[in-house]
C-alpha cells in the first residue's frame, strides 16, 4: 500500500539487527525476540540479550495484544511532521508477550484512553517499504 | 577509602539569567563570566585554579572542556569533561572531590552554563538520539522529555490517586522562593488555579508544571578540606556522595524495576547517606532537580522524606518554604529560576552551598548545618545525590 502525500514523520532506518522486524511489520506482524539461552523476551531489536549475554536470538510473532502501561496526550510537538496529529496519544504498552514498547494509541478519542485498557496492534502503512506498529482498543 | 569531608565548596557565582539571548550573550560569555564570579568569591587568582570540570554546552562537542581551557588560557592538571544529562552537575562535584582527595589537584574550578534557543533544544533531542531511539520512538512523536515525564506523571497519578492540584504545590512553593530570590526570573506568585489553568503541552504536565529553558551559567570551586580552612568563605564540605544509572537518556519504558515512578534516586540517595552517616531527619533543607512537578514528587520519596506513593499529599500539605517544615528548593528551583541547560545542573548545589555558608539572605534556613542536593538526568535515568555540611560530622 503507498501514499499519495509525502510522509514528512520520522522513520526507521533499517539496519541489520532490525531489518526482520521491519520485514514483519510490513506483513503486519508484530516481531519480538526471545533469547535462545535464557528465554527473555526483547524489544527493541538486538544483537545480544541483555539478561544473559548471548547472541542466540530468535523471533516469534507477538499476539500483538496488551495494555497501556501510561500514555500522554501530546498537545505541542518537537517533530514538526506530527503537527497535524495533535492531540495524539503517545503511550508505553506491555504485551501480553512480555516486552514493554514505545507506541501510539489510535482509532480513539484521545480523552477515553485510560491506562490499563486493552489494545491490540495494528499496522500504518506509511511508506511503499515502511508499516508503524500501532495500537487501537480491543473491538 | 571514603572522601567524607576531603574537599569543600569555597566560592560560587551565576550569570544573570535571561528568557532570551538579547545577541551579546555565547557559551564562552556564560562559562567565562561565572567561572571569573566563583575564582573571585573563593578569593582566589586564576592561577590558583589547577583542576578543571565543565559540562559541555548542548550545542558544542565533547572536547569543550579542552577549548575552553584554551580560551581562558587555565593550566590545570586536571581536567574532564562530564555528561550525565541533568546529574552532570552533581556528578562532576563528586568527581572532582574524588580528584581533590586523591591529590590530583588542589583547586578545581567546575562549570556549565547556555544560550540555546528553546526550539533548538527540542529540535537537538530529535538529532541527537540513537539509531534505536530514532527507529522506536522517535516514529511515533515524542516531545523530548516532556512527554516521557508526563507519562511517568500519569503513572503515577494512576498508582497512587494523586490529583493535579497537589502537583500544583510544587510550582507554588518555587515561584514563592523565585519571588524573593534575586537571580530567578519566574517571579510572579501563583495558584493552584494558575497552575491547572496554564495550557497542557503533554497532558497531564501543564506549561507551569515544566522548566522554562534560559540562558545563564553557573560555576564553583572546590578544594581540599585542607586548604578550605584558610579560605575567604567558611567552606561547604561534601560529606556524602552515591549515583545510579539506570533507563534510556530519553526513554523511560525500560530500566529501573519497570516502575516508572520508583527512580534510581533511591539507590543515589542510599549510597550519598551510607557515605556521610547521616539521615535524611538530619537534613536541614533538600535541592532537588525539578525539571517537572513529578520529578520533585518520585525524588522525595525516593530520598526517604516521605513514603511511596505520599509524595504528592505530602507537598500539598506541609510547609516547603524556607521557614517551614522542610525547606525544599529554597532559591526557587529551575521551576522558579529557569533552566539554562546544563549550566542549571550546578544551580541546586550551589544553592546548598549559599545556605550552608549563611548567604541565603531573606530566604536563609536559620542554623542549616547539613543538606541534600539530587541531580537528575533523562527521564530520570542518571541519578547523583550529595550531601553537604558546614561542618564534618
Amino acid at each position: 500500500m503507498s501514499t499519495e502525500i509525502e510522509y514528512t514523520k520520522p522513520l526507521p532506518t533499517i539496519e541489520p539487527e532490525t531489518e526482520e522486524y521491519w520485514k514483519a511489520a510490513k506483513r503486519h506482524e508484530l516481531f519480538l525476540q526471545r533469547c535462545n539461552a535464557c528465554g527473555e523476551v526483547i524489544h527493541f531489536p538486538r544483537v545480544m540479550c541483555y539478561r544473559c549475554l548471548s547472541e542466540d536470538l530468535g523471533w516469534f510473532k507477538s499476539t500483538g495484544i496488551g495494555s497501556v502501561y501510561s500514555f500522554t496526550i501530546i498537545h505541542q510537538v518537537a517533530h514538526l511532521g506530527f503537527e497535524s496529529e495533535v492531540p495524539y496519544v503517545y503511550a508505553i504498552i506491555d504485551l501480553d508477550d512480555g516486552a514493554r514498547m514505545i507506541s501510539n494509541v489510535v482509532n480513539i478519542d484521545p480523552s477515553a484512553v485510560e491506562v490499563g485498557m486493552r489494545v491490540q496492534v495494528t499496522f500504518d502503512d506509511v511508506t511503499p517499504e515502511i508499516s508503524i506498529p500501532k495500537f487501537e482498543p480491543i473491538s | 577509602m571514603s572522601i567524607k569531608g576531603k574537599a569543600a565548596i569555597v566560592g560560587y557565582g551565576e550569570t544573570e539569567f535571561l528568557k532570551r539571548n538579547p545577541g551579546d550573550r555565547s557559551n564562552y560569555t556564560e562559562y567565562c563570566r561565572a567561572a571569573k564570579l566563583a575564582i573571585e568569591d573563593a578569593g582566589l587568582t586564576k592561577d590558583d585554579i589547577d583542576g578543571l570540570i565543565s559540562i559541555y554546552p548542548l550545542d558544542e562537542e565533547p572536547t569543550w572542556t579542552e577549548d575552553l581551557q584554551e580560551y581562558l588560557q587555565l593550566h590545570p592538571r586536571f581536567l574532564d569533561n562530564v555528561y550525565r544529562g541533568g546529574a552532570s552537575g552533581n556528578a562532576a562535584i563528586l568527581y572532582g572531590a574524588a580528584a581533590l582527595a586523591g591529590g590530583l589537584c588542589n583547586n578545581i574550578l567546575i562549570v556549565a552554563g547556555s544560550v540555546m534557543d528553546p526550539k533548538r533544544i527540542y529540535e537537538f533531542g530529535l538529532e541527537t538520539g540513537t539509531a534505536f531511539e530514532r527507529d522506536f520512538d522517535s516514529i511515533y512523536g515524542p516531545m523530548f522529555n516532556n512527554s516521557a515525564y508526563a507519562m511517568i506523571k500519569r503513572r503515577y497519578m494512576h498508582e497512587f490517586n494523586a490529583t493535579d492540584d497537589q502537583f500544583a504545590h510544587v510550582v507554588i512553593n518555587a515561584r514563592y522562593h523565585a519571588s524573593k530570590f534575586p537571580n530567578a526570573l519566574l517571579k510572579k506568585q501563583v495558584t493552584v488555579d494558575d497552575v491547572l489553568d496554564s495550557r497542557l503541552i503533554c497532558d497531564p504536565l501543564h506549561l507551569f508544571e515544566i522548566v522554562m529553558p534560559c540562558v545563564g551559567g553557573c560555576a564553583l570551586v572546590m578544594t581540599t578540606a585542607e586548604r578550605a580552612k584558610d579560605t575567604k568563605n567558611s567552606p561547604v564540605y561534601l560529606l556524602g556522595g552515591g549515583q545510579q544509572f539506570d533507563r534510556g537518556l530519553w526513554n523511560p519504558a525500560y530500566g529501573y524495576e519497570r516502575s516508572l515512578t520508583t527512580s534510581p534516586v533511591k539507590l543515589a540517595a542510599k549510597y550519598a547517606f551510607e557515605m556521610s552517616g547521616l539521615g535524611i531527619t538530619d537534613m536541614d533543607f533538600v535541592e532537588l532537580y525539578d525539571c517537572y512537578t513529578i520529578t520533585v514528587v518520585i525524588s522525595l520519596e525516593d530520598i526517604g522524606w516521605c513514603e511511596k506513593g505520599e509524595g504528592a499529599a505530602y507537598v500539598e500539605e506541609t510547609d516547603l518554604t524556607y521557614k517551614g517544615d522542610m525547606p525544599l528548593n529554597t532559591d526557587g528551583g529551575q521551576l522558579g529560576r529557569g533552566q539554562p541547560n546544563p549550566g542549571i545542573h550546578l544551580m541546586h548545589s550551589i544553592e546548598a552551598a549559599r545556605q550552608l555558608m549563611g548567604r541565603a539572605g531573606d530566604l536563609q534556613v536559620e542554623g542549616a548545618t547539613f543538606g541534600l542536593s539530587n541531580g537528575n538526568g533523562g527521564s530520570m535515568a542518571d541519578q547523583c545525590t550529595l550531601i553537604f555540611g558546614n561542618e564534618i560530622p
